[in-house]
C-alpha cells in the first residue's frame, strides 16, 4: 500500500534521512519509532507527499503521491502541531474539509460529535490542545481516509480519550482496510495496536518487523549450574547479551523459545526460566549494537 | 468474554490463542458455535484485527476451529490428540515434584507405591473411560 524506497533527505547542509526504505501493507497499523530529532516526522511528511525527497520514491497505492491530488484525497495526516485556519469554528472547518475530501462522511460526522461532545459552533482556538486534537481527529476520521497517517497522535489526550480514539481508529481498520502509520516515541503507547513496527535512528531505519515477530524471537533466560557453566552451553545460540548476577546467569538469546528450552535443558540447569522480552527491553538491546542508549529516552 | 494484559511479556496474539483454547477445552465455547467476529473482538479488546485474525488461523491451523468464507470461525469438534500439550505440561511439572522428593528423601520405591495407591483411587474411573 505505502512503499517508501531508497528514500534520502537533507535541510540545508544537515542530512535528516539517509536511504530509507519502508512499507506498509494495507490494513497494517505500523508504528514508526525513533528517538528525538531521528527523522520521524521528515519522513511521514515525505510519505504523505508534503515535502519532496532529494532522491528515492514514494509510492502510495501504486502512484506517486507528490502533487497527485487524486491519492491525497485519500490521505489524512494529522501533524505533531495541529494547524488550524483562525477564527474558523468547528463545522466552518468541517465544511472545508467536505470541500477537499471527496468522501466526507456527514453521517459520521454527526456521530462523532454525539462521541466527542465538543461545541460545533465554538471557534477551534478557543479549545484546549487535547480538545483541539479531538477535533483533528473528528475531522480526520469524516475524511473517510484509505490511509491515516499520525504523528506524535495521543500527546496531550487523557487515557478515556486515547482509547476512544484507538477503538475509532481499530473500526475503521476492521471495517474498511484502513491504513494506518502511527509515529511515536513511547513504546507502551504503540504496543498495544500496531502489528509492525520500524525503528528509526538518526536517519536510518535500523529494524522493521512484524511486532509478534518481533516479540516472540528474542527471549530472556535465567539460568543457573551446580558446577558451574558448561562450556559449550552457548555453542549454537545467538546470544545477545550476558549478565552474571551471583551464580545465576541472565542472558538475552535470540531464536525461538522451543529451540532454546530444548538446547538449554541438554545441559540440565537447576535454574531455568525463560521469558519473552517487553518492546522496551527488545529496543535497549537491539539498538545497545548502534551505541544509543536508548533506555534515557524511550520511556 | 475475556481480558488481555497488555503490558505482559507475552505477544498479544499468543495470549489470545490460549485464551481461546482454554474456553474451548473447558466446553465454554460449545462444538460448531461461532467465535466473535475479528471486528467485534477488536473493537471491544481494542487490540488490532490483524493480530486476532493471526490468532485465528493459528488457531485453525492447529484445528481447533475451522472457518466458513464469509459465515466465520466456529469450533472445531475437539480431535482426540487435544490433550497432547497439557500432557507434556503436566509431564514436566511431575518431574520437578518427583526431583524434589528425591532430594527430600524419597525411595523410588516409595514413588510406585505411592502412584498405585493413587491408582487404586481414581483408576477405575480411567480404565473406563
Amino acid at each position: 500500500m505505502i512503499n517508501i524506497n531508497n528514500v534520502s533527505k537533507d535541510f540545508e547542509r544537515s542530512v535528516v534521512l539517509k536511504d530509507v526504505s519502508l512499507h506498509v501493507n494495507q490494513g497494517s497499523i505500523y508504528g514508526l519509532l525513533g528517538s528525538n530529532g531521528a527523522g520521524k516526522t521528515t519522513l511521514l511528511k515525505i510519505a504523505t507527499g508534503i515535502l519532496q525527497q532529494d532522491h528515492g520514491e514514494v509510492v502510495v497505492n501504486e502512484q506517486v503521491i507528490f502533487e497527485n491530488p487524486h491519492i491525497k484525497n485519500n490521505v489524512v495526516f494529522i501533524p505533531d502541531v495541529l494547524y488550524f485556519f483562525s477564527q474558523y469554528t468547528v463545522i466552518q472547518m468541517a465544511k472545508f474539509y467536505e470541500d477537499i475530501y471527496s468522501n466526507w462522511n456527514a453521517e459520521r460526522f454527526a456521530k462523532l460529535q454525539q462521541l466527542f461532545g465538543l461545541d460545533v459552533n465554538k471557534k477551534i482556538q478557543r479549545f484546549s490542545k487535547g480538545m483541539q486534537r479531538q477535533v483533528a481527529f473528528w475531522l480526520a476520521l469524516s475524511a473517510m481516509p484509505d490511509v491515516l497517517v499520525l504523528d506524535e497522535p495521543f500527546d496531550g489526550l487523557d487515557a478515556v480519550i486515547r482509547q476512544k480514539i484507538k477503538n475509532l481508529i481499530i473500526q475503521d481498520v476492521a471495517d474498511r482496510e484502513m491504513t494506518v502509520i502511527i509515529s511515536s516515541h513511547n513504546l507502551r503507547e504503540v504496543e498495544d495496536i500496531c502489528d509492525h513496527i520500524g525503528i528509526l535512528h538518526q536517519g536510518s531505519l535500523i529494524l522493521e518487523k512484524d511486532l509478534d515477530d518481533l516479540k516472540s524471537d528474542i527471549h530472556k533466560v535465567q539460568i543457573a549450574f551446580k558446577d558451574g557453566l558448561p562450556t559449550e552451553l552457548f555453542n549454537h545460540l545467538d546470544v545477545l547479551h550476558k549478565d552474571q548476577r551471583g551464580s545465576v546467569l541472565l542472558c538475552i538469546i535470540r531464536g525461538k523459545d522451543q529451540d532454546i528450552a530444548k538446547h538449554i535443558s541438554q545441559y540440565k540447569p537447576v535454574v531455568y526460566d525463560l521469558l519473552p522480552l517487553t518492546l522496551e527491553e527488545i529496543f535497549i538491546y537491539e539498538m545497545g549494537g548502534v551505541g544509543y542508549a536508548i533506555e534515557n529516552v524511550l520511556v | 468474554m475475556f481480558e488481555l494484559d497488555l503490558r505482559s511479556r507475552k505477544p498479544i496474539y499468543e495470549q489470545l490463542v490460549d485464551k481461546l483454547k482454554e474456553l474451548i477445552i473447558n466446553d465454554v465455547l460449545r462444538v460448531d458455535e461461532k467465535l466473535p467476529s475479528v471486528r467485534t473482538l477488536a473493537q471491544q479488546l481494542t487490540i488490532n484485527p490483524n493480530t486476532i485474525q493471526k490468532a485465528y488461523r493459528e488457531l485453525e491451523s492447529q484445528a481447533y476451529i475451522y472457518s466458513i468464507k464469509g459465515k466465520g470461525s466456529f469450533v472445531n469438534a475437539l480431535a482426540k490428540n487435544e490433550n497432547v500439550e497439557e500432557l507434556e505440561k503436566m509431564k514436566d511439572e511431575l518431574k520437578k515434584l518427583i526431583a524434589e522428593a528425591l532430594f527430600l528423601g524419597l525411595s523410588t520405591s516409595d514413588l510406585y507405591s505411592l502412584i498405585d495407591e493413587v491408582d487404586d483411587v481414581v483408576g477405575g474411573g480411567y480404565t473406563n473411560d
